[in-house]
């Protein structure tokens, strides 16, 4: 009927057999016009390839991995919330409670790495369970409720050390979340990817998932169909915590500090990744490896700008008309 | 905006304000209307009636620019003209005033009425003193009693309406069309209305009134037009009517059909297996009555309904019969564990239904096609697939994790089992026909067979052909075990279904009658329509 139809013949018609291949393509391909995303991304590499001799190395790629990961990985938790046609402005702030919360439980407690992270992204979860609650219970919108948890969050972890950064010292905490690698990959790339295949699992091959889409594409429907929204919804926010808990602990380990100031207005890459992977704000559409693309995408527009020397104010300018551009472009 | 000759003619009492001639109009292969005449004269109530169907709603839309027609012509006060587009429409004179209301409700009715034309200041501020002043000499000069600074969300529901009627002839208006506006007002609220509409009249304005309630028609109109399947069906002066004459017209000549019903489906249903339809003649009449039913109703109140009884044996089909806004709907809602039990009991196979969610009534056995598919039955942007499975998880899925081959299996079997006509089962539910997303509601429901299958408007919207195929699917389960109940206004559609029908009135069950004590739609009619007492026939 319109273009949006256009890009998939192929994949229509291979439907019924549901092969491996076909299944693949289908996780690349959603959203209203896919392959504008990969154009996008490809539009970039290229364009940064031609005006930085250090753009394209394998040590930058790894380094746009690193800087990318704390936003890749709340990203994925945000879709979620984003497809159950919700939002969670709270993100950034929940990451420094997070990250005060880990510090402090090793440096009080016990100096055990696993108590830290346990504390870290348990705290993440519960920020994110209220959330979830008060939206769901007292009918509120997420956007205040967030908006008054982003406010409420970033408060405690400044209260908790009256503003002063907490020092991590737990060598294998610092490894495991922030410096370590493995096969010469920095461990934040590689939790980034467990997020992604976890988030990948979970919305597009669990009933879990299933319910997250149908909550956001069409609440009523969901409902005569005997969805129980508030859990599902809840949910969502639980997750989105917790992604920002385990954020939390890779950008502490690897400052080797837990700062209460830190990541303030992150949500906003966040969002912007999420809907500029095609996840609509009127819920229901939506893909994890959409999201990580963008995220990648905002990750090399930042990158590349720094290479090429241009002014972090400029910076900003450019990145946001990029990011409405590119969303712009991205659907009709 | 106004013609000086238009003015001139609307002056002349015998001129018609609006003539609709030979109007047709085609939607893709169906024709909505084949030619309809309407006149409407000034300070008239034109009482337009006829079925779900019939082309009232089609011609409205013609008259207020939202579809161009065919054939035919319309002329306003002997003009010949086109409406292109609402725009049009409205400065011809034509307003339109919905069943849904179109009000900014923290507005006051003052502000309403103005909005978008209110009058400024050089610096572009609202002149707040003047905006009531004017709205007030309107409300005066049109004798409707509204205070303009109450705010429309204070405001009962007929007083809503009024204040939208009142929007609708803010501006240079010749004819005004109310669609079914006393739907889903009280009777209290109806004589507020009446008068409103009244008052119009006197000052010259033609009223087209569409209605599903015939009394109305004795108490406003001074005459009748009834369209059926898109044409004229009958022309009356409501002087020189009665119901009975009325109800003849929109049923029309179909009572020997109706005796001969089992034909006409089992003929249809051949659609399936052609061996089959004879079986499914001869079975369509199951003796229910002798088992113990598997739902009962008793004195089950809430805030929509007063005390409800009845019950629902296997295999039979059970009509609900009764005006919107009667509690049709509310008794479905409050099976399916939409809305909360106050008092009394309902029990599913001897075991009373604690169901205050949905999914336990899922899990009990109830499905539910609820009345909007659009709001309530499908995620319209999710493939047939997502939709099918979705009241159905737990039965995809183990330990949390969906079992996409199982899914897919059942959708394409529940597809070919209901003719869902789509290219596979990936395709987007919006791409679909209205009867193949109704399908899709029903094959939602189509394994494992539910053992009460609620149905709300199982057929609006949905074409001819799809329609059968819909009354096989619901025989069909009715013959496998499963017990339904049918909130239909198509009232052929309940008798051609049901082995009982229960009328509802005012949140509770009026009586229950056997389909065979029921000759024609006529008889049906007269039953939902007597209940309520005919006060002040014309007036």
């Amino acid at each position: 009927m319109n273009d949006s139809a256009s890009p998939m013949p192929a994949e229509q018609q291979a439907a019924p057999r549901h092969g491996r291949t076909w299944r693949i393509a289908q996780l690349l391909l959603q959203g209203d016009r896919p392959y504008m995303l990969y154009i996008a991304f490809a539009i970039l590499l290229v364009v940064f390839s031609f005006a930085s001799p250090w753009f394209l190395s394998i040590d930058n790629f790894l380094n746009i991995g690193r800087q990318t990961a704390l936003v890749s990985i709340i990203a994925i938790g945000m879709t979620f919330v984003i497809i159950a046609r919700q939002i969670d402005l709270s993100v950034g702030s929940t990451l420094a409670l997070s990250g005060m919360s880990a510090a402090l439980a090793m440096s009080h407690i016990s100096d055990n790495w696993v108590l830290g992270a346990i504390a870290g992204i348990g705290t993440g979860a519960i920020v994110g369970a209220i959330n979830g609650f008060v939206t769901t219970r007292l009918s509120i919108p997420s956007f205040l409720v967030t908006l008054g948890s982003l406010s409420a969050a970033r408060g405690l972890a400044l209260m908790v050390t009256t503003t002063r950064p907490e020092i991590i010292t737990n060598d294998s905490f610092i490894a495991i979340f922030g410096e370590g690698t493995i096969f010469g990959v920095p461990v934040p790339i590689l939790w980034t990817l467990l997020a992604v295949i976890g988030g990948i699992l979970l919305l597009h091959y669990s009933v879990f998932g299933r319910q997250i889409y149908a909550a956001g594409g069409n609440p009523t429907a969901a409902l005569y169909s005997g969805i129980n929204i508030r859990r599902v919804t809840t949910l969502a926010f639980v997750l989105t915590g917790a992604l920002a808990g385990l954020a939390a602990l890779v950008l502490s380990a690897r400052s080797h500090a837990a700062r209460p100031d830190v990541v303030q207005g992150m949500e906003l890459d966040v969002i912007a990744s999420v809907t500029l992977g095609g996840c609509s704000l009127f819920g229901g559409r939506g893909f994890i490896l959409g999201t990580l693309l963008g995220s990648l995408i905002i990750g090399t527009l930042n990158n590349g700008l720094v290479l090429l020397g241009v002014s972090s104010s400029l910076q900003l300018v450019i990145k946001g008309v990029i990011i409405v551009a590119a969303v712009a472009f991205t659907r009709k | 905006m106004s013609e000086p000759v238009a003015v001139a003619a609307a002056s002349s009492p015998r001129l018609p304000l609006i003539r609709v001639t030979g109007v047709t109009k085609k939607f893709g292969g169906v024709q909505a209307l084949r030619g309809v005449d309407l006149e409407v004269l000034p300070g008239e109530v034109h009482a337009l009636l006829g079925e779900n169907g019939a082309g009232k709603s089609t011609l409205i839309k013609i008259l207020s620019g939202v579809h161009t027609y065919d054939e035919g012509s319309i002329e306003i006060a002997g003009q010949k003209v086109a409406f292109e587009s609402p725009a049009k429409s409205r400065e011809a004179g034509v307003a339109v005033v919905y069943q849904d209301l179109s009000l900014v409700e923290s507005l006051s009715v003052g502000a309403n009425l103005m909005l978008g034309r209110e009058p400024r200041t050089r610096l572009g501020f609202v002149r707040q003193r003047e905006l009531m002043a004017q709205v007030s000499a309107f409300l005066r000069e049109h004798n409707i009693p509204l205070d303009p600074r109450v705010p429309v969300d204070s405001l009962p529901f007929a007083y809503r309406q009024m204040t939208e009627i009142c929007k609708a002839l803010m501006g240079d208006v010749r004819v005004l069309i109310l669609d079914e506006p006393t739907s889903a007002l009280t009777g209290g609220e109806e004589q507020i209305l009446f008068d409103a509409i009244r008052a119009v009249t006197k000052r010259g304005v033609g009223v087209i009134y569409v209605t599903h309630r015939l009394n109305e028609v004795f108490r406003i109109s001074q005459r009748v037009t009834v369209f059926r399947d898109g044409a004229n069906a009958g022309h009356f002066a409501t002087a020189e009517t009665d119901m009975k004459q009325l109800v003849a017209a929109i049923v029309g000549p179909r009572h020997a059909a109706m005796q001969a019903r089992r034909e006409t489906t089992g003929g249809v249903v051949t659609q399936t297996e052609p061996g089959a339809d004879a079986q499914t003649a001869s079975q369509v009449a199951p003796h229910v009555a002798h088992s113990a039913p598997v739902l009962t109703l008793s004195n089950v109140s809430n805030a929509r309904l007063s005390g409800v009884n009845f019950s629902v044996h296997k295999g039979e089909v059970h009509g609900l019969a009764g005006l919107i806004g009667s509690g049709r709907t509310e008794i479905l809602q409050t099976i399916f564990g939409l809305l909360p039990i106050h008092v009394g009991t309902i029990n599913l196979e001897g075991q009373p239904l604690a169901a205050h969610r949905p999914a336990d009534a899922i899990r009990r056995g109830i499905a539910l096609v609820p009345e909007d598919r659009h709001l309530q039955g499908l995620v319209l942007d999710h493939s047939i697939e997502r939709n099918l499975t979705l009241p159905r998880l737990p039965q995809f899925s183990r330990g949390g994790w969906l079992l996409a081959k199982a899914a897919a299996q059942q959708a394409r079997t529940a597809m070919k089992q209901l003719s869902v006509k789509a290219p596979d089962a990936s395709t987007q539910v919006k791409f679909l026909s209205g009867g193949n997303q109704q399908k899709v509601v029903f094959a939602k429901w189509n394994h494992p067979r539910p053992k009460l299958l609620l149905l709300d408007e199982p057929t609006v919207g949905v074409d001819v052909g799809a329609r059968e195929e819909i009354y096989g699917v619901v025989r069909d389960a009715a013959h496998a075990g499963t017990s339904v109940v049918v909130v239909s206004s198509d009232l052929d559609e309940l008798l051609r279904l049901c082995d009982r029908i229960s009328i509802v009135v005012d949140g509770s069950i009026e009586r229950t009658v056997e389909r065979a004590q029921i000759r024609h739609a006529e008889e049906l009619h007269h039953l939902i329509q007597l209940p309520r007492p005919v006060e002040e026939l014309a007036t």
